[in-house]
């Protein structure tokens, strides 16, 4: 009697590790399941500031490396039994708030928008909380980038919506609402608010009051970052196609087509416009009619905005490797390659290119020479 | 990409993402949509497995014959199982055969509703690596997570007992009944432990998942019924009412008579069907109890 318990005890057990197998084989197959986070960083008076992958604000003396951190954001609710799911996060098995905007200072204050549907406004001396928003309960998460100028704080959520806060208060001003969610940055530019959503529109929005401007409809959802010069908004969107539009009006100047989607914002540089997109390649235009000049291979996604230092572009692809193009000659030299991936935005301080990497890690390195310098850490405690 | 990705995943996941485009961008639909039509691609596989299933179930009283005659020679009794398997036409492992042979299939449908879920920044990049260059897939990302109240990305209690309840009935059908206790713990286990095992797993992660595992359920479920009816359902579905029942007994005044007359009766019956099988003249060498035991008599009193 005794070997058929056991016997079926052993099938049993010999089951449920099949089960569990199957299940841990199957979910380590699929990535981006859990959000992580690849928030960039800021320098401001000589001072880094960083949103970790630990969901908290740090701040860091790039001189001597000292270091100060906020509070640890706070998740609204822990979903599923082992307190993660497709949309929340179980990153090295704790529970944080993912964060991917870049933090902003302005003023004596330095903001950070995280994934749990809060913004939160800190002071630069000493991190100390000024202020939450919203003041109780969560929005929908905050993944794109916010804006600060006049005294206010622009920020497009994952609810659809485009807030107007209060930049010294925290107090809503205005809201305007799209037909999807919102994951892109917006940009500002004189007295307007350009935004992408995933309902495949660009709007233009008065910054006074958010009031609606005109809209340009694309084929595919945005997310990048628009970019504004002279007039003229260019912006990536996932139909592959890159579209300059008149800023006036809305009106299409050229638009082109690459072989992914348009994740980054583009860059220009000498009325030439250098924009990545996922297929890995880099494509070179002319600004005033979208004729391409060049192109570069960098063999993976580019989804991390590229950086303008002098006459270089800095590109990261998602493999890991740096490069950089000389605007003067067109040339591609590759910088440093790193073993982590590259999603996020770049910071880049006298001559030192900081990345935050899956490691908890600020990767450094030497945009010069190449050197690949000590890595800090991020991690608390 | 590896093969796995090329081969499998990629291709159903564009078909995944075209279905939904085709469906106003419904994730949900394209979700049921899918595994119907992965189910019908792999139906006659299924059928295979669910009538072998059920060509087992039939020959369950034959078995349990079996294994009483050759209880103690456990050689003979595995030989005649397998003879009456050849006979009937029926291979044990085919079952087994069959679900290894689908399991990938499972395996890439699941990993493309995940992939195509894109619920986070991080999987929707990572999309972005298997869509083939159609415009219409490009387009239709990323796609809407809520279908009939449910957000296809976060876990739903609902969904996961539907889980349980679809995955219990599905296995409460397909179970072969069994007099062989071992055989019957086994099949009780297995009718338990799957269905709580995924309502466990279905509370934790997205009901898109869940979405696919009932809709598999519900399919095999219809496909089990026409083959085969309910199956053990039905039958324990007879047998749970019968045990609910309250019976009184009743003692019959025929049931009070003597034991002598009893016996009698039984004797004859006996005696005739000996008559009928050996014949009369080989029986009137055998010695007939009359019904007079008088150590059953003692053992009575």
């Amino acid at each position: 009697m005794k070997s058929e318990k056991m016997k079926i005890a052993s099938v049993i057990a010999i089951l449920v590790a099949l089960i569990l197998a199957i299940g841990i084989f199957g979910f380590s197959c699929v990535s981006g399941l859990a959000p992580i986070g690849w928030s960039g960083g800021v320098v401001s008076d000589g001072i880094l500031y960083v949103a970790s992958l630990e969901g908290r604000l740090i701040s860091m003396n790039l001189t001597d490396q000292s270091r100060l951190s906020a509070e640890t954001l706070k998740l609204p609710t822990q979903s599923g039994l082992f307190g993660c799911s497709a949309a929340t996060s179980c990153g090295a098995g704790t529970s944080r708030v993912p964060i991917y905007g870049t933090p902003v200072v302005s003023g004596d204050l330095v903001y950070v928008a995280g994934y749990n549907g809060k913004i939160y406004a800190y002071k630069t001396t000493n991190l100390a909380q000024r202020w939450v928003f919203p003041r109780d309960g969560y929005l929908s998460p905050f993944v794109g980038e916010m804006v600060v100028a006049q005294n206010k704080l622009f920020i497009g959520g994952s609810d659809g919506w485009v807030y107007a806060l209060d930049a010294a208060t925290g107090d809503l001003l205005n809201s305007f609402q799209t037909g999807d969610k919102i994951w892109g940055a917006s940009t500002l530019d004189n007295d307007t608010l350009y935004i992408g959503s995933f309902d495949k529109k660009l709007y233009a929005l008065n910054a006074a009051d958010l009031t609606l401007k005109w809209t340009f409809t694309t084929e595919g959802s945005i997310i990048a970052k628009p970019l504004v010069s002279d007039g003229v908004v260019y912006i990536g969107s996932f139909d592959r196609y890159l579209y300059a539009i008149n800023a006036a009006d809305g009106t299409l100047k050229w638009k082109f087509m690459g072989g992914n989607w348009f994740w980054a914002q583009p860059a220009i540089v000498n009325d030439t416009l250098y924009a990545g997109s996922l297929d890995g390649f880099v494509y070179v235009l002319k600004t005033d009619t979208g004729v391409i000049v060049t192109s570069f291979n960098l063999g993976s996604q580019l989804a991390s905005p590229p950086l303008v230092v002098d006459n270089y572009i800095i590109f990261a692809s998602h493999n890991g490797i740096v490069s950089k193009i000389n605007s003067i000659t067109n040339e591609i030299t590759q910088i440093a390659a790193i073993s982590f991936n590259i999603d996020g935005p770049l910071t880049v301080h006298e001559g030192i290119l900081y990345i935050q990497t899956q490691d908890f890690s600020l990767q450094r390195i030497d945009i010069i020479s190449g050197a690949l310098l000590p890595a800090i850490t991020l991690i608390s405690g | 990409m590896n093969i796995w990705e090329l081969l499998i995943q990629q291709p159903l996941t564009n078909v995944l993402i075209v279905i939904a485009h085709v469906f106003g961008g419904n994730f949900g639909v394209a979700i049921v949509i899918l595994t119907i039509v992965v189910n019908l691609i792999l139906l006659p596989l299924t059928l295979s497995q669910i009538r072998s299933s059920k060509k087992m179930q039939d020959l369950q009283p034959k078995l349990a014959e079996i294994q009483k005659k050759y209880a103690k020679d456990r050689q003979k009794l595995a030989q005649e199982q397998m003879k009456l398997y050849k006979e009937s036409g029926v291979k044990p492992a085919g079952c087994l055969f069959s679900m290894f042979i689908q399991m990938p299939v499972w395996f890439a449908l699941y990993q493309s509703v995940m992939l195509a879920l894109a619920a986070v920044p991080e999987g929707l990049l990572n999309l972005s690596k298997y869509l083939y260059p159609w415009p219409v897939v490009y387009s239709a990302l990323p796609l809407s997570r809520s279908f009939l109240g449910l957000d296809l990305a976060q876990p739903n209690i609902i969904m996961a007992l539907l889980v349980g309840i679809s995955m219990w009935v599905q296995q409460k059908m397909s179970t072969t009944p069994s007099d062989d206790p071992r055989a019957a713990a086994q099949s009780q286990m297995m009718t338990w432990m799957m269905p709580l095992l995924f309502t466990f797993f279905a509370l934790s992660f997205a009901s898109g998942l869940s979405l696919y595992w009932v809709v598999s359920s519900i399919f095999r479920i219809v496909l089990q019924y026409r083959v085969s009816g309910w199956g053990s359902l039905r039958k324990q579905t007879a047998v749970s009412a019968d045990a609910g029942k309250k019976y009184i007994k009743f003692d019959s005044p025929e049931m009070k008579k003597t034991t002598e007359k009893a016996r009698d009766e039984i004797i004859i019956t006996d005696k005739e069907s000996l008559k009928k099988s050996r014949g009369s003249s080989l029986l009137d060498k055998f010695k007939i109890f009359g019904g007079q035991d008088k150590d059953q008599q003692d053992r009575d009193k």
